[in-house]
């Protein structure tokens, strides 16, 4: 995984936080742990110390616990609302998607992900966004619980039926980013994959364009063939 | 003390042979034997969830792999989650509760005994419908399976019923046996035993009883509701016509986040007394402990939410998840900080229960600091329900259960049979299983957080730096399966074979090892008064004090020439 949009930049960041403090946990416990059996290996002869512990100690053990949590907790706060903060779109962006994000509805369904454009175009599996533009995706399902998950622009989020999620990302680099669908969906769960394009601003525009006058051109000539009684 | 005459009992012998072991086993009402049927099937279960694990490695051990089917897959996972939870880990837990909290006690029984009886058998009553359920259509759901995939429009054959029908039994029966050792527990304390005294095994023992009290009746909610939506038109979970999908997640997360933290609680407590016990030190702040065991049970319970924070619940309520799980750094540093000084000091005799308890400290640590990343809001959104998540819940929970689960059994092997458990093969076991626990699961960290591997996929694809990764996790699963079946054979064989252990093979400080091993059917002929949290040590200290001053005399005797 490698971050290309400003979300998973702090996303990272925070990853990397919580394995510094993941870390400092694990390493505590079992350098303390190791430590104290190595000393107290049994001696022939030697008496157990009878040690218990006053409050005071505890407190204090507590005390710092309680600040190490709180650190981690405040730094978890920070680095999550920059991640969640939308992103404005830049100079090599959509134009239209200055104000406002660009709005893109992602259907998940039993095991493919459909995309619809503003202009009413859709496409299936690959999504193509401009490069440099704040997008924000509403995740909705028409079946089972999808999560949407292309871990290099954005954190993932569930598409629940009857709730629709969000998920804001703005892609600083244009190219072709990979996705797996992350909740047991059913059979075909593995295979339940997209791709998101990111290109740029012009090309976006062509590829809606194009996109629109394909699916059109086809709906125009099923309906021909239904008129004329080719197909039934 | 003045002897009263008593009229002599004749009992009337049974006329004919005495009854068959096994009719005896079913119908007992006895704690002990309701505790060994329990651990002997969740060991039982543990051996067929370890074959489940390493199938499904098997079949991700390479990528593109075509050993299983995808439904075949899913099938395995979802028996494999059901096995691990409720078939091994849980009864695991409440076995050894039933068996040994009221020795530690110093009860004659348990104050509900058909009420108990009636738990082991509807537990008994699960795993039947399950794993003839398996030979059918098992449940191709998951591990959690998460509404409306549930929903008869989705998976119409009968699995996910039989999968919610054994659980529920099952659930239901841990919630009796709950009941009942919580009546034990308040009620049948032996004189002098305030809570304070209460040893520490006993007191985990309350704590979890309480919460499964509390999460039981939540998942039998939600399996109701679930049966309901599915055999009766319900509409509970179903989206669209007042249903709601995120309810079934709220409900399972509330029993199977309490269910881990039951885990946990079990293993801290088993832990606390088998360090006491091979340091030859009390607890160190044992009020401490006790205290936090139970925030762990309500901090960690109120923790749920931190397994949606990808669904749509609202930043709010995810910050709330977060804090709940960074609180939970209070409570369990407080304990492994008091445990780990209990060792402090002593005198450390080296014998298998300690081994495997000290192994159940670190793994849980390296699980405990993984669920500590995995509960920050935006690295959640990057690293659930990637391998991440499963390797951190099976450091968790492998060092809870089967590393913890082993050292309970090491620990009180010698109490239920009369024998002793062999040492070398521990220790083979022992180091195998670390060796296999590390190799396992360290690689999923990587695949996981590095790579974003998805869990639960029945494949993954080549050339995404994956597959390196996913053999070596493969070769470890076997070497914990090598592992985990060395100590259950150990179990079978020291079983017949093992060395005598006598009453008190460790040393203890609680009431259990006052009783013969095995225990006679009403555990104890009499009681010490109990003065303080070691009524064995007072025991044994008088004694010793006794045999000095009834020495003395014989000492001032002149030499016989």
């Amino acid at each position: 995984m490698a971050p290309h949009s400003p979300g998973t930049d702090q996303i990272d960041t925070l990853l990397w936080i919580g394995f510094i403090a993941a870390a400092i946990v694990v390493v505590a416990i079992n350098v303390a742990l190791f430590r104290v059996v190595r000393q107290y290996r049994s001696e022939r002869g030697a008496e157990p110390r009878q040690l218990t512990s006053g409050r005071r100690i505890q407190f204090r053990v507590a005390g710092a616990l309680t600040a190490f949590a709180a650190v981690v907790f405040i730094l978890g706060i920070v680095f999550t609302d920059k991640a969640r903060e939308q992103p404005s779109t830049g100079a090599a962006g959509l134009a239209a998607a200055k104000e406002e994000p660009l709005e893109i509805k992602a259907t998940g369904q039993q095991w493919l992900w459909r995309y619809e454009y503003p202009n009413g175009a859709f496409s299936y599996y690959k999504l193509v966004v401009p490069v440099d533009t704040a997008v924000e995706l509403d995740l909705v399902s028409t079946d089972v619980v999808h999560t949407w998950n292309v871990p290099d622009l954005a954190g993932k989020h569930d598409a629940v039926p009857g709730k629709t999620n969000h998920v804001v990302f703005r892609a600083d680099d244009e190219g072709e980013f990979d996705g797996e669908a992350a909740t047991l969906s059913g059979q075909a769960y593995a295979a339940m994959r997209t791709e998101v394009d990111v290109v740029s601003a012009q090309a976006y525009k062509e590829f809606l364009e194009q996109q629109k006058g394909d699916i059109e051109a086809a709906q125009k000539r099923v309906v021909g063939l239904i008129e004329n009684g080719e197909v039934p | 003390m003045s002897e009263t005459p008593r009229p002599e009992l004749v009992v009337e012998g049974f006329p004919g042979r005495p009854r068959p072991r096994w009719i005896e086993l079913t119908t007992s009402a006895d704690h002990k034997e309701l505790g060994r049927i329990l651990i002997t099937a969740a060991f039982g279960f543990l051996f067929l969830a370890a074959v489940e694990l390493f199938l499904m490695r098997l079949q991700l051990a390479i990528p593109e792999n075509s050993f299983m089917s995808p439904v075949g897959f899913n099938r395995m996972l979802s028996t494999y989650g059901a096995t691990a939870v409720f078939f091994f880990a849980i009864p695991l837990v409440f076995g050894l509760f039933y068996y040994v909290a009221p020795l530690q006690i110093g009860a004659r029984g348990t104050a509900l005994p058909r009420l108990g009886q009636l738990g082991v058998a509807l537990f008994g009553a699960g795993t039947v419908l399950f794993y003839s359920g398996f030979m059918f259509t098992p449940s191709e759901a998951g591990v959690n399976p998460l509404a409306p995939l549930t929903e008869l429009a989705f998976l119409s054959n009968n699995g996910v019923d039989a999968w919610a029908a054994a659980t529920g039994l099952a659930t239901l029966g841990f919630v009796f046996l709950a009941i009942d050792l919580l009546t034990t527990l308040r009620r049948l304390r032996a004189p002098g035993m305030a809570w304070r005294r209460v040893p520490i095994f006993a007191w985990a023992a309350t704590v979890g009883s309480w919460l499964m009290l509390v999460i039981g009746p939540v998942l039998l909610a939600a399996l109701t509701m679930l049966m309901i939506d599915r055999n009766y038109d319900g509409i509970f979970f179903a989206d669209g016509s007042g249903g709601a999908p995120l309810l079934w997640q709220h409900l399972s997360w509330i029993f199977f986040t309490g269910a881990y933290m039951l885990v946990l609680i079990f293993a801290l407590g088993a832990i606390a007394e088998i360090f006491s016990t091979f340091s030859g030190k009390p607890l160190f702040n044992r009020p401490a402990v006790m205290v936090s065991l139970a925030a762990i049970a309500v901090i960690g319970t109120l923790a749920w939410m931190q397994n949606m924070m990808t669904a749509p619940i609202g930043i709010g309520w995810m910050y709330f998840a977060m804090l709940m799980s960074l609180a939970l750094l209070i409570p369990f540093g407080l304990i492994l900080f008091n445990l780990i000084s209990t060792l402090a000091g002593g005198v450390l005799r080296m014998r298998a229960p300690l081994l495997f308890a000290i192994g159940a400290v670190s793994m849980i640590s390296i699980g405990l600091a993984a669920e500590l990343e995995q509960s920050l809001v935006a690295a959640a959104w990057q690293i659930k329900n990637t391998t991440d998540a499963t390797a951190a819940t099976h450091f968790a929970l492998v060092g809870g259960a089967v590393f913890g689960g082993f050292a309970a059994l090491y620990y009180w092997f010698p109490k239920m049979t009369g024998r002793t458990m062999g040492e070398y093969m521990a220790r083979l076991s022992f180091w195998t299983m670390v060796v296999g626990t590390l190799v396992a699961f360290v690689p999923l960290f990587f695949a996981g957080a590095e790579q974003g591997q998805v869990i639960d996929a029945y494949k993954f694809f080549a050339g995404k730096g994956l597959d390196a990764y996913n053999l070596i996790a493969s070769i470890g699963t076997l070497i914990l399966f090598v592992g985990i079946v060395l100590t259950l054979v150990n179990a079978i064989q020291s079983r017949v074979n093992g060395a005598e252990a006598g009453h008190d093979p460790w040393g203890g400080d609680t009431l259990e090892w006052f009783t013969l091993s095995p225990p006679e059917p009403h555990n104890f002929d009499v009681l010490p008064d109990v003065r303080s949290p070691r009524p064995m040590r007072d025991i044994r200290e008088a004694i010793a004090n006794r045999t000095a001053r009834d020495e003395q005399p014989a000492r001032e005797q002149q030499p016989v020439a």
